[in-house]
């Protein structure tokens, strides 16, 4: 067996287990990244920088350098951080929340600066760590602390497709994509080519993973599947929406 | 405080197509290997996991095909699977 027994070998063993709830995504977000890390030799180059809400708990998940920012914050700081130190690869990881309210005007300019880093999006519909209030992607009718008879569409709009957004806007090179913590395998074909992307100096590559929230969500496993699997899917559907070499959505 | 040996240590389970290996460590019981082992090996524990609630174990080795989605799916990464090489003719 290999020295990292069950996990991949850039975890930080002394954090682990780790602080994310029973069945949360983020665990398997960070697996794959992991297994990433290790198979692409990125433990002295990758920059990891976590943003506030759950996903800030990764602040000491790997071996690697990393940085918690303030809410929405991490998209410019690791621009930042890459601008200053060309050859490392610059990881903004954020929730839904960060990435699509709060922080969404540094996507945006980020995209439209094409900027050389690689922008982790984990979706999981709610504020997770606040106590599952509704964020900008929690479906219509779906039911969270502040929309207990469900997402009034009339009054909260419609969820936000943010890869959608992206890929309207992104620059030519840029790669976005959406996967799923249910489809393990072809998140990390999408993960390893948003890497490969940035380590070719293409420009922006985007990747928001569908994840769980069991303990907002207030479901056991066979329903986080099920709704991960059915609802989530249904209005975010799977796949590479712009990539090199592939025609950009919108233009 | 458990030492870092006791908190990492692994349970095997050997079966036909290739051994499971555990750590009870890791596992916080969510269940998600449950849902997903398509021959149904995995049931819950007697004994208590790390957060004070069952943890997943093989209860059926016998099934088990060690096709690794259980692996694959565990957020905390407490499961690997090993399997058996086949034995060339």
């Amino acid at each position: 067996m290999d020295k990292g027994g069950t996990m991949p070998l850039s975890w930080h063993r002394e954090s682990k287990p780790h602080k994310f709830c029973p069945g949360c995504g983020h665990g398997l977000v960070l697996k794959v990244l992991g297994e990433l890390i290790d198979e692409m030799d990125l433990r002295e180059r990758l920059l990891f920088g976590c943003d506030i809400g759950c996903s800030l708990l990764a602040w000491n998940f790997f071996n690697v350098d990393s940085v918690q920012t303030h809410h929405g914050r991490t998209t410019p700081v690791m621009v930042g951080l890459k601008r200053g130190k060309p050859d490392m690869v610059a990881l903004a990881y954020m929730g839904d929340g960060a990435a699509y309210a709060i922080g969404s005007q540094h996507l945006v300019n980020a995209a439209y600066r094409n900027e050389n880093i690689f922008i982790l999006v984990v979706n999981n519909t709610v504020y997770a760590m606040t106590g599952g209030q509704m964020s900008p992607t929690t479906l219509a009718g779906q039911k969270t602390e502040t929309s207990p008879y469900g997402r009034d569409t009339e009054l909260a709009g419609q969820p936000t497709r943010g890869a959608e957004m992206m890929a309207a806007i992104a620059a030519e090179g840029a790669y976005v994509a959406r996967g799923s913590v249910a489809r393990m395998i072809q998140l990390k074909k999408f993960m390893k080519k948003a890497l490969e992307n940035q380590l070719a100096g293409r420009g922006l590559s985007f990747l928001e993973a569908l994840s769980t929230c069991p303990t907002n969500w207030r479901t056991n496993a066979r329903e986080t599947w099920r709704f991960l699997e059915e609802d989530m899917a249904a209005y975010y559907p799977l796949g590479e929406l712009s990539g090199p070499g592939k025609e950009v959505r919108g233009s | 405080m458990s030492s870092k040996e006791s908190r990492f240590r692994l349970l095997k389970h050997e079966g036909v197509k290739g051994t499971f290996i555990i750590c009870p460590g890791l596992c916080k019981g969510c269940g998600l290997c449950l849902e997903r082992c398509p021959h149904d090996v995995i049931d819950w524990s007697e004994e208590l996991g790390i957060y004070g609630t069952p943890r997943a174990a093989p209860a059926r080795m016998d099934d088990c095909i060690a096709c690794g989605i259980c692996q694959l799916v565990c957020p905390d990464s407490a499961i690997l699977i090993q399997k058996k090489q086949k034995k060339k003719a």
